[in-house]
């Protein structure tokens, strides 16, 4: 029973511990995106390269932070794939002709100030850094 | 063709740096990436390697430039140094130089020297730092001649259809144009080995499309494709007669399937070549030759397939397996016999290979590759000009560094 308790309890953590590392990654667009929320698939299309509008049809630019945790747990939760696998990815289509590589900035505070004012960026950051002058979208 | 496509370009070129304020807002990107492999073969050297002692004569470094001064708009040229044994490569060759214009996701269109979009991987088998294997199977992507088959003259028109929710995505690209098989292609080994040459190699229309069917089900992708290539040039037995390639049109379909999720990927492709070579004889240097007016055929069907996988095992680690075949259903069984009797051309009608493949990204700009095949056959690389004799089994390992930036 004690032991059935400690793996209940471990799990229960564990889940909480994921759910709230996900939770510390939002997705932040130019003010001048009219969605106000972006399916996971559509997202993981536009930070891939698979796509470069909204479904409706609205242009949007990925921006991406260089590396770090909140990269990391981006890629992690909403690409499937480690930072190697997704540039290695993009790669694939620079090297065919297909797209440009996606702008990458050092840090939350440098894509909050491009995503705030370039139209149709779209970024993502930490819950926790300031984000004024962009909008959040909500990820269903 | 060329000259059309390359004026476009230029134009292109011309409407990008014009429309731009500044450098800043072309958007420049430069990019590359650079490898150096080594060969080791049990037995038969392999394309015009020492590689049966071992040999680091492959070596690829890629130089890409593009320039993105409205969303819409991307104009980019991509060059290559390729080095391959003493015969393949050691030159400096264009990959693509294209404009490309998408309105949508829908709809774009791409033109230019362009990458010709057919199969699972054509458009991306030269970009090493994109796989895990250092030699993509030799039926579908045979190396020495994938300058020839990677790219053409002309345009590609392409986009990408939502079919609702329940039903995922459709990718199209057809594409149209020009495709040259320049006379140092890897196509041509066996008819120079066989004592004929094509001096100007092959030229002529290509065109063909790509349908990828994203399936609801997360990273299950499943395609056709069709290839149509009209190809002429001169066919020459020195000393014999001349003659002219009046081959009728290739229709190569292609059908395959890829899934993938965070740890696994798993493919698969099935292609056809069914032709009928055809050389009309236009003028004898000898009265033994085949009279002027004559038609030569060679007839083949080449069969290929793949089916491979390659699992995740850390964030730094990979490995896989595939097992490709190659098979000319319509080549003799044996065309000849050599003074040990050997018969040379039976192993030459096919090609069977297992690949062990691992990959170990040091970081997101240097990887290192390791490869061991086991060669049942000896159709891709194996020439008699490389070898005293040839087995018809060979075991090959390469290991590869690669660079990107």
């Amino acid at each position: 029973m004690k032991r059935l308790l400690i793996g209940f309890l471990t799990i229960t953590v564990a889940l909480a511990y994921a759910a709230h590392a996900q939770a510390q990654v939002i997705v932040i667009a130019n003010p001048g995106v009219k969605a106000a929320e972006i399916s996971k698939g559509d997202l993981k299309d536009i930070f891939t390269g698979a796509a470069t509008s909204l479904p409706d049809g609205a242009r949007v630019v990925p921006i991406l932070l260089k590396a770090g945790t909140v990269h990391e747990e981006f890629l992690k939760a909403y690409i499937g794939k480690n930072d190697t696998t997704y540039r290695a990815g993009w790669r694939s289509l620079v090297f065919s002709g297909q797209a440009s590589m996606p702008k990458s900035l050092d840090n939350d505070a440098a894509v909050v100030e491009f995503v705030a004012h370039n139209s149709g960026a779209i970024g993502y950051i930490s819950s926790s850094s300031p984000h004024e002058g962009v909008k959040v979208l909500a990820v269903k | 063709m060329k000259h059309w496509t390359i004026t476009m370009f230029v134009a292109a070129l011309a409407a990008v740096t014009g429309a731009a304020q500044s450098l800043d807002d072309l958007n420049i990107q430069i990019h590359g990436y650079a490898t150096q492999g080594f060969v080791y073969t049990t037995s038969n050297n392999w394309n015009s390697m020492n590689s049966s002692d071992g040999s680091p004569a492959w070596t690829e470094a890629v130089f890409n430039v593009t320039a993105q001064p409205e969303p819409k708009l991307r104009v980019g040229t991509q060059v290559r140094y390729f080095l391959m044994g003493s015969e393949f490569g050691n030159a400096i060759t264009l990959d693509w130089a294209s404009g490309d214009y998408k309105v949508n996701d829908k709809f774009g269109v791409r033109f230019g020297k362009v990458k010709t979009p057919n199969g699972l991987f054509n458009d991306i088998q030269d970009i090493d730092t994109a796989f895990l294997w250092s030699l993509l199977p030799q039926g579908n992507y045979p190396i020495t001649s994938r300058t020839s088959i990677l790219a053409h003259y002309g345009g590609v028109v392409y986009g990408k259809l939502p079919l609702g929710k329940q039903a995922g995505k459709l990718e199209y690209q057809l594409y149209f144009g020009e495709r040259v098989l320049p006379a140092g292609d890897g196509f041509f080994v066996p008819i120079i080995e066989g004592g004929a040459e094509m001096p100007n190699g092959l030229t002529g229309p290509t065109s063909g499309g790509t349908l990828r069917w994203y399936t609801p089900l997360n990273g299950l992708l499943l395609g056709v494709a069709w290839d149509r290539e009209d190809l002429t040039g001169k066919f020459e037995v020195p000393g014999v007669f001349n003659g002219e390639n009046i081959d009728a049109p290739f229709k190569i379909p292609y059908f395959f399937g890829k899934y993938e999720n965070s740890k696994w990927m798993f493919a698969s492709e099935y292609s056809r070549v069914p032709a009928d070579h055809k050389t009309m004889v236009t003028s004898d240097i000898i009265p033994q030759a085949p009279p002027v007016g004559t038609i030569l055929h060679n007839v083949i069907d080449h069969r290929t397939w793949y089916a491979m996988t390659s699992y995740k095992l850390t964030e730094k680690f990979t490995a896989g397996i595939y097992y490709s075949s190659y098979f000319d259903v319509k080549a003799p069984r044996v065309t000849y016999l050599d003074s040990t009797n050997y018969p040379h051309y039976w192993y030459n009608r096919f090609q069977k290979d297992w690949a062990l493949s691992a990959r170990y990204d040091v970081n997101q700009y240097i990887y290192v590759k390791g490869e061991q095949h086991f060669i049942d056959g000896m159709n891709f690389g194996f020439l008699d000009a490389d070898n005293n004799s040839l087995s018809p089994t060979s075991k090959q390992t390469i290991l590869k560094i690669g660079v990107n930036f």
